[in-house]
């Protein structure tokens, strides 16, 4: 703050020592005495400029100290999170939290308070030393002057809004490019390349007419200053002419009166910017406040809690669950035993996907009640809980990042021999030994595309991986071709000895040797047993089994 | 925003090529009149200016030296004048430039846009989509502030530059001359700060998309962080990014606060010197007080445009980069075009022959080896093999998606080169394995962008796939909205979507990649008897994967290392214990309950 000041009162003194300059030229011989004011002119400018270097130093530094703090704890709060808010919110919005809501929460305590400082040191020195030279011209000159904050504030705003409008037709134009470039096999065996590229011109031509939008005020910009700074002139012209020619003031004051007003030009357009800038700032922060004081639907266990070791015992005790006001899983009564395999099997949307995310505590249980080694899933240690539970997706998310620091994700070092044996095990290790670079092959965004079933594959590998208790497959074979999931299917078994598992499919044929099966309608479960126990039963699992014989049956006869 | 957008290439390379430049100002070509007009505009402006600073300087010495009141107001009402004109004046010619650089922004993004849809498909194998994605978007973008301020700016700032110069030498060209000395000063801190800063925020932008990528994968990717422990790892990765990204703007922050208040002291020492030297010509009479203000006011007009040059350097350089890829994908031919005399086909019965051919995606490592096989009007066709035989291919040459290399690829007994690609294509109907789905609604889905298919058609077409029973959970019916990629949308209901759609074109020809994924069986009995629907009629080719579609086939074709091994049904194919044998007991039989495959390998043994 002294920085500032000192930065632009010394500024603002040397229009004055102009003055005095001229006045001196005015009166008498230049003398040494002249030399000395000038000298005197240019001191006062380095020392200003001294000073100037550290407000800028020290107010755009703690600005970008703020945008880091700020970033760091949006993101760590991010990660706290659980999937519900992410439900709920989409990538590409939280996102523009992350960037531009937190880049106008910069602009406002960097460049906008400076210039703000900068502003307000201006005009408390120039205005009294403007007084002392000329009470009536100070007036006269400042009334058109301080029109130029609100006038340049309310511009900024209005230039705000129509970029925004860019913005948003900007993103149009290059998800409607995104798209074309996508789906271009589409496009092409349906002949639509004519009418695609109509389409793309009119948004183009859009994107062209909302630039136009924002021209029309923007190139207001320019002239407005110009005539500002010219109108300026004009004043100071006029009445400060009459001034002089009524041997009020003296020449010199005159010129110091132009350098003046041409010194305080800048900051006043400036404070208006700011004041742009302060508005925007407050909304932004506000939206990033909104996502850090959202509470993790999933209480914080990261000290306290259960720790284990697991043994794999899991019991459901009459659980209902319900999302977004729909009821999902109803009275759920079930026990495994641990190292027991279950089979689970239902039609889509039955809540077998829910009934197994409960179990890494990814959801908020509604009620009843779910029990681990015997000790409620809210009594876990949350960390504890999730490190010995293995979970592979039907449709996995890996990084893009090597094949190796996928597979080993869950692990705080990469031991090579724990890659291999999980990617053995998922029988991903020939896909892999025929990439370029083995397992330090990248993938994703900059390396190479997986196949679904190899994504599929590293998900499970990377679910092995963590030597898990409870190893949970969610139709994670799906997009594996039949051959290579029998292979899966042999090769796990070894990894299943003294592990829970649950195993999610819609082929009864992966399920079958299931120590239990489970059919789930509807979010209940109607029936449970072994193959021949509900083969007995001759139920939904009984039919579900025989039509998928009955199909492949009638099908070799025809 | 996609995740592409973070991933941007650096903006590197020459700052000015005499032959990209050539090339830029070809696109002003159609714009003659209104560059004209702009520079004239400027041209004007930039006089007016000029002519300020005199009516300044005249009333000062003339009138408020003489004591002329009316005078004054005279000055006063023509400055007041010239005000006015040269605000309207400068306004036009603004817009007139942004104009410019939007309209030639438009012309090259269409340019583009035509030509990708030209571009050869192994074009987009190979590139990646979100690299043609920012030629279309921020690389035109990069070169609308060269069109607009730029090339007219140019030509005005000389201009301008030229009359201060003149103006002031007039006025006292001692002054003149000391004020010029700065000048070296000056563009030497501007040209060491751009190259310190240029660097510095190299590093600030790679960091900052290494940052934003980095966030945005792991919020998509979220839950795996939460099951698998990873917050702590996750953030302190971040963290890292995040800090470095700091560091990167505490240099910045160094050179911007260094440069600022050095130009502002060069400034100052300047104005001293000015000062000094116009004090002692005014006391020798050499110079009025009113040329010592109107030559202040030239000297802060006169640095402004040299300021100006750092960024013109940065627009000139981030245009030449960002053009010179335009270029390159322009440059790129396009690959597949209608021959000179190719022929219209229509009235197609629906007879495919393939004979004799050869491809190749990579020179010498052929993918199709002189293929052979024949459909007729009406067939079902099932191809088969494993993975690499050149299923595929096959479907990609009869759509012209590629050109083959030797041999003939008949429809109807025409060759399908000499046809125009428009119309083969009219008569094929395509439907892939992995469904693609456009932003928009069911509608927009099936009938693409072909306003022929009414909305009746439409809904005949969903009816008859059976996607009744999703169509009446909807509110809005064929007007639901689809969200990108059919996000929220089954795999199955996908598939029959895609299955409307090539219904609602209706072509005599269908080709189908069937989809190997697993859905329920409900789902997958829908689908059977929609396939059953889109298949009556119609010569077909399906890719197959499930056994039911094989054995529905009229004719099972076997490809085996682009060559076709067996032709026939699948109980003949069965028994002669070939590769179509061995396919099916390693990958269909699977498809069937254990207990079922025995008798069936009794059965077609025997």
């Amino acid at each position: 703050m002294v920085c500032v000041v000192l930065n632009n009162g010394l500024s603002m003194l040397i229009p004055y020592v102009f003055k005095l300059i001229l006045d001196f030229i005015e009166q008498s011989a230049p003398s040494e005495i002249l030399f000395e004011y000038i000298l005197l002119s240019v001191v006062l400018a380095v020392v200003a400029g001294f000073f100037s270097f550290f407000t800028r130093r020290t107010i755009i530094w703690m600005s970008r100290k703020v945008e880091y703090g700020l970033r760091g704890e949006l993101f760590a709060h991010l990660l706290k999170l659980t999937p519900s808010f992410y439900h709920n919110h989409r990538t590409g919005d939280i996102m523009a939290r992350a960037t531009n809501d937190l880049e106008a929460v910069r602009m406002m305590v960097g460049p906008g308070m400076m210039h703000m400082a900068n502003t307000i040191v201006t005009l408390a020195v120039a205005v009294p030393l403007m007084i002392i030279l000329s009470p009536k011209l100070t007036l006269y000159a400042l009334i058109p002057i301080m029109l130029l904050p609100p006038v340049i504030a309310k511009f900024s705003n209005r230039v705000y809004r129509r970029s925004v409008r860019i913005q948003e037709e900007f993103s149009s134009l290059t998800a409607a490019a995104q798209e074309n470039l996508s789906g271009v096999r589409v496009i092409r065996a349906y002949g639509q390349e004519k009418a695609e590229t109509d389409n793309f011109a009119k948004m183009s031509h859009k994107y062209l007419s909302v630039n136009m939008d924002l021209a029309k005020v923007q190139a207001l910009f320019m002239p407005l200053v110009t005539a500002a700074a010219a109108l300026l002139n004009l004043v100071v012209l006029y009445f400060g002419g009459l001034e002089v020619m009524a041997g009020r003031i003296s020449i010199g004051t005159l010129v110091a009166f132009f350098a003046y007003l041409s010194m305080m030009l800048w900051p006043l357009i400036a404070m208006g910017w700011v004041i742009s800038l302060y508005q925007r700032g407050v909304a932004s922060l506000e939206r990033i406040d909104e996502v850090i004081n959202t509470k993790p639907a999933v209480g914080d266990g990261v000290t306290a809690g259960y720790n284990g070791p697991m043994k794999g015992k899991i019991e459901f005790d009459h659980l209902d669950f319900a999302y977004n006001g729909k009821k999902i899983l109803e009275k759920i009564n079930l026990t495994i035993n641990p190292g027991e395999t279950i089979g689970l099997v239902g039609p889509t949307g039955s809540g077998k996907t829910t009934l197994v995310s409960l179990l890494p505590r990814l959801f908020p249980i509604n009620r009843g009640q779910l029990f681990i080694d015997g000790v409620d899933i809210n009594d876990w240690n949350l960390q504890a809980l999730r490190r010995q539970i293995g979970y592979a997706t039907q449709e996995p998310f890996l990084f893009s990042d090597s094949v190796r620091a996928n597979i080993a994700f869950g692990s705080d070092d990469i031991i090579e021999s724990r890659v291999l044996a999980s990617s053995q095990a998922a029988a991903l290790d020939k896909d892999v030994d025929s990439f370029p670079r083995g397992y330090s092959t990248l993938i994703g965004e900059r390396g190479i595309t997986l196949s679904g079933g190899q994504k599929q594959r590293t998900a499970i590998a990377r679910a092995i991986l963590v030597e898990p208790k409870i190893l949970i497959l969610d139709d994670a074979t799906s997009a594996v071709d039949t051959q290579t999931e029998d292979e899966i299917n042999q090769r796990i078994k070894k990894v299943l000895e003294n592990r829970t598992a649950i195993i999610i499919s819609h082929r009864v044929s992966a399920v079958k040797d299931a120590d239990v099966i489970i059919y789930l309608k509807d979010g209940r479960i109607v029936e449970k047993g072994s193959h021949e126990e509900l083969m007995a039963l001759d139920g939904y699992y009984a039919e579900l089994y025989r039509r998928q014989l009955l199909e492949r049956e009638l099908e070799v006869l025809a | 925003m996609s995740a592409e957008n973070y991933h941007q290439e650096e903006a590197l390379g020459k700052a000015y090529d005499a032959r990209l430049m050539k090339r830029l100002l070809t696109y002003l070509h159609p714009y003659k009149k209104q560059v004209a007009l702009g520079v004239t505009l400027l041209l004007l402006a930039s006089a007016l200016q000029i002519a300020m600073v005199f009516l300044l300087k005249v009333g000062i010495d003339k009138y408020i030296a003489s004591q002329d009141g009316p005078g004054l107001a005279l000055i006063a009402g023509a400055f007041a004048a010239a005000i006015l004109v040269g605000f309207f004046i400068e306004y036009a010619q603004l817009y007139l430039t942004t104009w410019l650089g939007q309209r030639v922004q438009d012309d090259l993004r269409m340019q583009i846009f035509r030509h990708v849809q030209n571009l050869h498909m192994g074009y987009f194998d190979r590139t990646p989509v979100g690299r043609i994605v920012t030629r279309l978007t921020n690389d035109v973008n990069a070169l609308n502030e060269m069109f607009s301020s730029g090339v007219v700016t140019v030509i005005g700032d000389i201009f301008m530059l030229s009359l201060i110069v003149s103006a002031m030498l007039y006025l006292n060209w001692t002054l003149a001359l000391i004020t010029f000395a700065a000048l070296p000063l000056l563009v030497g801190a501007t040209l060491i700060f751009r190259a310190k800063v240029r660097d510095v925020y190299r590093i600030v932008r790679t960091k900052l998309a290494q940052l934003n990528a980095f966030m945005q994968e792991h919020i998509t990717g979220m839950t795996i962080v939460q099951l698998f422990n990873r917050e702590m790892p996750t953030f302190t990765k971040f963290d890292g990014i995040n800090h470095d990204l700091r560091s990167a703007h505490f240099r910045s922050i160094y050179y911007y606060a260094f440069f600022f208040p050095a130009v502002e002291i060069i400034g100052a020492i300047s104005a001293g010197l000015l000062l000094y030297y116009g004090g002692l010509k005014i006391y020798q009479s050499a110079l009025t007080f009113g040329g010592l203000v109107a030559f202040l006011q030239l000297v802060e007009k006169f640095y402004r445009p040299i300021r100006d040059l750092s960024e013109k350097y940065n627009i000139l350089q981030a245009s030449m980069a960002s053009s010179e890829r335009i270029f390159k994908l322009l440059d790129t031919p396009p690959a597949i075009t209608d021959q000179p005399e190719a022929m219209a086909l229509s009235n197609v019965k629906g007879k495919i022959d393939f004979e004799n051919v050869w491809f190749a995606y990579v020179e010498n490592e052929w993918v199709l080896r002189d293929l052979s096989f024949s459909v007729n009007p009406g067939e079902r066709v099932a191809i088969v093999g494993a993975t690499g035989a050149g299923k595929t291919t096959v479907i990609s040459l009869l759509f012209r998606f590629y050109e083959k290399q030797k041999g003939s690829i008949r429809i109807d007994g025409v060759d399908v080169a000499e046809v125009k690609i428009n119309d083969l294509r009219s008569h094929l109907g395509l439907v892939l394995q992995d469904v693609f789905l456009f932003t928009g609604d069911f509608a927009g889905n099936v009938r693409l962008r072909n306003n022929d298919i009414s909305d009746e058609a439409v809904r005949q077409a969903l009816h008859r796939v059976g996607y009744d029973r999703f169509l009446q959970k909807e509110e809005k019916r064929i007007h639901t909205e689809v969200k990108e990629r059919g996000a929220t949308l089954s795999t199955g209901q996908k598939q029959l979507l895609s299955f409307a759609r090539a219904l609602a074109f209706n072509p005599q020809i269908l080709i189908l990649d069937e989809a190997t994924s697993s859905i329920d069986t409900e789902t997958e009995q829908l689908i059977q008897k929609a396939l059953e629907e889109l298949l009556k009629g119609r010569t077909s080719i399906i890719i197959a994967h499930r056994l039911s579609t094989i054995e529905k086939a009229d004719k099972i074709i076997v490809l085996h290392h682009g060559q076709v091994r067996e032709i026939g049904r699948h109980a003949e194919l069965l028994k002669k214990r070939g590769i179509y044998f061995k396919l099916y007991e390693m990958q269909y039989k699977s498809q069937l309950p254990e207990s079922k495959t025995e008798t069936l390998e009794a059965r077609t043994a025997s």
